[in-house]
């Protein structure tokens, strides 16, 4: 699976994970607060800014931001016909800005960094007793070695819809799928436990 | 939570990651293609309960806010929940939720084929469509400022496929409950 991160030195990639996430969070508390078309206007242009100081070229750019973009466009319509133009103007750039930006910093943080600063995050938790903050971790491993699997079992089923002649279904796609992945899970655990990994208590 | 606790919602994970990668499926009976992650969504909640179910979903929303193109179409990353259909997004984890802790409650392993079906498909039904639109509406009202009654209407025509998606996260749910237990929980 390719992640989202792009390998580079620009002053966001330079900034902790921690850092980029509360400015991130205060960004969007502002930009929630403010209702000036123009001061709006301003911080998306900002965002543009921001987004194309990374040098990802325009065709990379278009299609990470493709959906986004379409959502608030369809958003920003609705308002137009029923709100009018100033709050259409207010929705759309309040919306495109805070994209811009978490896209940014999506695009600047490693998934390794993201996933310290989660555990770290998790800490006070597992002093609560809620949560083991190194299982998030583990479970986030997990879950991307195991999706190509899956899906070769999805297509595994599927063929064997064809070969006889059967129509694939949502129903008798997805049992045998789900049977047959929840069936390893006993074999992974004994895996980890044996391990050591979690080391239990 | 113990380890099989924690690898049975990692895998539902990649089932429901992996639900995005395959192209829609087809119905056979109308022409609506079903994109099958909140579909995966409720089966979390009917195959595994609250807390592992809601654990599974908890695990794909990291994964979307550490930057993994893990939804649909490869959408990821922190825009997606900048997004104004958000509220969907964050609604599938108390969706999971709510539907996992309905299930333990409305179905157990004594009762007749059709009860459990019923069962799993009001479970279904209350979380993943009504909890899930409200948290979904909500924030599109909030963010839009259109007022509620305005993201009501705009939501309804998700409706009718979403409530088909409990209809076949019921079916689905009580075939695995046949197949390969896990509801009521082991200890």
């Amino acid at each position: 699976m390719k992640t989202l991160y792009v390998e580079g030195d620009t002053f966001l990639h330079g900034l902790t994970p921690r850092t980029k996430l509360l400015g991130l969070a205060a960004l969007s508390l502002v930009l929630f607060l403010v209702h000036s078309p123009a001061v709006l206007s301003v911080t998306a242009l900002l965002g543009v800014i921001v987004y194309s100081s990374l040098r990802l070229g325009w065709r990379q750019s278009w299609l990470r931001l493709r959906p986004i973009l379409l959502t608030i466009a369809i958003v920003g319509l609705f308002t137009l016909v029923l709100n009018g133009r100033h709050d259409a103007l207010v929705v759309a750039t309040r919306l495109t800005a805070l994209a811009l930006f978490a896209a940014a910093v999506t695009a600047t943080t490693s998934t390794g960094d993201f996933i310290d600063e989660i555990t770290r995050l998790a800490m006070p938790l597992e002093r609560l007793g809620l949560v083991k903050a190194a299982d998030i971790g583990l479970s986030i491993g997990l879950v991307i070695r195991f999706v190509p699997e899956i899906l070769s079992r999805y297509q595994a089923i599927r063929d064997a819809h064809r070969a006889r002649g059967l129509k694939v279904r949502p129903l008798t796609l997805a049992v045998p799928l789900i049977i047959l992945t929840l069936k390893n899970a006993d074999e992974i655990a004994a895996a980890i436990d044996a391990r050591g990994i979690r080391a239990q208590k | 939570m113990t380890t099989r606790d924690l690898v049975l919602a990692a895998l539902f994970a990649a089932i429901i990651v992996a639900l995005g990668l395959v192209p829609p499926i087809m119905l056979g009976f109308i022409p609506v293609p079903i994109t099958a992650q909140s579909l995966g969504v409720m089966l979390a909640g009917v195959i595994l309960g609250a807390k592992r179910g809601g654990f599974a979903v908890l695990l794909v929303l990291l994964l979307v806010a550490i930057g993994l193109p893990v939804l649909s179409g490869g959408r990821g990353g922190l825009a997606t929940f900048a997004s104004p259909t958000a509220g969907y997004l964050v609604g599938w984890f108390f969706a999971a939720v709510v539907t996992g802790y309905c299930s333990e409650r409305f179905v157990d392993r004594s009762q007749s084929g059709l009860v459990q079906i019923t069962g799993f498909f009001l479970a279904a039904l209350l979380g993943g469509v009504v909890v899930d639109h409200a948290l979904g509406i909500l924030y599109l009202a909030f963010v839009t400022g259109t007022g509620l009654a305005t993201a009501f209407i705009g939501d309804l025509s998700f409706v009718p496929g979403d409530v088909l998606k409990a209809m076949i996260a019921a079916l689905a749910g009580r075939a695995v409950m046949v197949g390969y237990p896990l509801l009521p929980q082991r200890a």
